[in-house]
């Protein structure tokens, strides 16, 4: 549905990439949990998928007709119109008609729990309602792919738990969905993958269920690099990693396994500066893999 | 579908600025308003009377005659004894001696701070045709033609008649026919409207610098909205707007002003002249709003540039002040602001009686100016929409 490939991108005078060989591919009925920290190229990669900036390497190709469904940071409809006009506005504006329209217009006001506020000044609704407004907005349109930046910030419990509710229930109709937030149980709950960017590069892209399968696994990290003589025994063994910055991450391996990995490790002359044995959750693999900076 | 629900959006969007529509609508008003009462007197001739306060340094049959002629011309009670704070005339002692001597400075004339130009005009045309009906009365007492017996008032009135002139004055329209000379109106109403017209600039770079910072505007540019519908939908609201306003303050000035006791504004000229004029000032005007708005970074840029735009036109355009009073150099530069080009159109309609021939070279420049303008605002307008950002403006 969305492939990204080797897509770089630099802002004039930045030191540094803000993307850089980005390789990505999204499938319909797929949610993809992305993280990363302040700066790490989210933003970036948010607005080139938005269509807001073109990547000057590499390509992003859309299998699919239309626009995203976009639900950016920032509240992006006009205050001085009411709840009840700022959706017919965007409905307009996205060309729905008819009963198409009725439907998504009934769907996006019980998302957002604004039926009683569909008179109400846009200016005049608090932060959260706000915020719930802008996630209508973004949801009323007909897309197939839809980008969620921190939509649910400011909203109260009760109502963040139905907007959740509605973002993954997209998948289930085959669209395509990017969601970052800042609250990772969040992610844990909507996403089936996350990618991890860092310093604008891809760190991490796992199934969720391989990353967080109920089965323990064994995260290990070095100060400097992976000890040789690793890859050579996991091999042995008959287990497979997941290379991590500095570490690798070894999924389903028994007690027999993890002795002889320790007896290795033993004989190491640097020895690791991480070992964890068992399910972390995805915001401990998180401050674990960026060092913390959320 | 996606024009018209953009227009509306804009039209509740102004709907709902009272800022914006007080600057468009009451503004104007107060201004048209205030100028026809403080310019009624002008143009009809009944210019406020002159006080002035006399002395001479000797009494005799001269400067008792000089002092009646001053006073007959400047009306009664207006020539007073020795008032400290308005403008002074003082004969010297050999008044009469040099009275037909024209080298001779026998009338000392000192003005306050607080006289203007005009009235010090006034006052010196009043003081050569009382020493010219001075002169006339003594060269007549001479010749024996008048006697020191008669009254003196009746010397004076003798004098006026022989010196009096009566210039047979006519106003002409611009195609040469004979029309009635304008009032005050027929200038200051006209200068205020467009200065209201242009002020649609404030309105147009607010809600557009609000529209971006609000992040709103990224929504629009990411649903690849054509660049000319989304213009246009900006322009289409303050263009009908603009033509409201020309109707309504040209209604004001026709019946509005009268009901005040002003000089109403006389509607001469062709109503298709007037529709060419509406249309090529709205589109001036709106095109530079747009200009400045997508020119302007930030709503704090965009109120200077556009208040700021608007005063500097209107300045040198003849709007504050009338072209006909410039040095030859400022009127030079008054032809480079499209409000002057507007206010000679509707010069040629109100006090020429002209029709859309007359109006044409005017309307003209203006829909040029709102070419130029127009593609400048759109190619910026363009620029902008491809630089916005994901996250907030500001």
């Amino acid at each position: 549905m969305l492939e990204l490939r080797n897509v770089s991108f630099s802002y004039p005078g930045a030191e540094r990439p803000a993307l850089e060989g980005v390789n990505l591919d999204i499938g319909a009925g797929e949610c993809l949990g992305l993280l990363g920290s302040n700066g790490a190229g989210k933003t970036t990669l948010f607005s080139l998928l938005a269509g807001l900036r073109q990547p000057q390497v590499g390509h992003i190709r859309w299998q699919i007709e239309g626009r995203p469904g976009l639900i950016p940071q920032q509240p992006a409809y006009y205050g001085q119109l009411s709840v009840r006009e700022n959706l017919e506005l965007f409905a307009d504006l996205y060309r729905l008609q008819g009963k198409e329209r009725r439907e998504r217009m009934e769907r996006c006001l019980e998302a957002a729990t604004l039926g009683t506020l569909l008179n109400s000044r846009a200016h005049g609704l608090s932060g959260g309602q706000q915020r719930r407004l802008n996630f209508a907005i973004g949801l009323l349109q007909p897309a197939k792919v839809y980008l969620f930046d921190e939509a649910t910030v400011g909203v109260d419990a009760q109502a963040r738990q139905r907007l959740l509710d509605t973002v993954a229930q997209l998948p289930k109709e085959g669209c395509a969905v990017l969601y970052t937030s800042h609250y990772l149980e969040e992610i844990e709950r909507v996403a089936q993958r996350i990618v991890l960017l860092d310093s604008g590069q891809v760190r991490l892209d796992l199934n969720k269920r391989q990353l967080l399968d109920g089965t323990p696994s064994l995260l290990l990290e070095w100060p400097h690099t992976v000890p040789p003589g690793l890859e050579a025994l996991l091999a042995r063994l008959g287990l497979s990693a997941d290379p991590l910055p500095h570490g690798v991450r070894i999924a389903r391996l028994d007690i027999a396994q993890l002795t002889e990995i320790c007896a290795f490790l033993a004989l190491q002359q640097e020895p690791p500066s991480l070992l964890r044995f068992g399910q972390p959750s995805l915001e401990q693999l998180y401050l674990h893999l960026c060092g913390g900076a959320l | 579908m996606i024009l018209a629900a953009l227009v509306r959006k804009e039209v509740l969007l102004l709907s709902r600025d009272p800022h914006a529509l007080g600057a468009l609508l009451l503004m104007p008003t107060l201004f048209i308003v205030l100028m026809a009462f403080a310019l009624s007197a002008v143009n009809q001739e009944k210019l406020p009377p002159i006080d002035v306060s006399f002395t001479s340094a000797a009494t005799n049959t001269d400067t008792a005659f000089f002092k009646q002629a001053l006073a007959k011309q400047l009306g009664e009670g207006h020539l007073r004894d020795a008032t400290p704070d308005k403008t002074q005339v003082h004969l010297a002692a050999d008044f009469s001696e040099s009275l037909l001597d024209t080298d001779a400075r026998t009338v000392q004339v000192t003005y306050p701070p607080s006289v203007d130009t005009v009235t010090r005009q006034r006052v010196r045309a009043i003081i050569q045709t009382g020493l010219a009906q001075s002169r006339l009365h003594a060269f007549l007492l001479e010749t024996g033609d008048l006697s020191a017996e008669q009254p003196l008032a009746e010397r004076l009135d003798d004098v006026a008649q022989r010196t009096q002139t009566l210039l047979d004055e006519r106003e002409l329209s611009n195609s040469g026919t004979p029309t009635e000379p304008a009032n005050a109106s027929q200038h200051s109403v006209p200068a205020w409207l467009i200065f209201g017209m242009f002020f649609v600039m404030l309105p147009m770079a607010h809600s557009f610098q609000h529209e971006r910072q609000s992040g709103a505007l990224m929504r629009l540019r990411c649903l690849d909205l054509d660049t000319f519908t989304m213009a246009f939908s900006k322009l289409a609201p303050y263009l009908g707007l603009n033509v409201l306003q020309f109707v309504g303050f040209l209604a004001l000035g026709t019946w509005g002003l009268p009901l005040l006791g002003l000089p109403g504004l006389s509607m001469a000229g062709a109503p298709l002249a007037y529709a060419a004029l509406a249309i090529s000032l709205a589109l001036a005007a709106c095109t530079l709003g747009l200009a400045i708005a997508t020119l302007a970074r930030n709503a704090e840029q965009a109120l200077l540039l556009s208040a700021g735009i608007n005063i500097i036109l209107a300045a040198i355009g003849g709007i504050m002040v009338p072209k006909s009073v410039m040095p030859d150099a400022m009127r030079h530069v008054a032809e480079l602001s499209p409000m002057s080009w507007a206010l000679d159109a509707f010069r040629a309609l109100l006090v020429g009686h002209g029709d859309l021939t007359s109006v044409a070279p005017f309307c003209g420049r203006l829909l040029l100016f709102a070419c130029i303008v127009g593609i400048f605002a759109i190619v910026l307008f363009r620029r902008r929409l491809r630089d916005m950002q994901w996250v907030a403006q500001v």
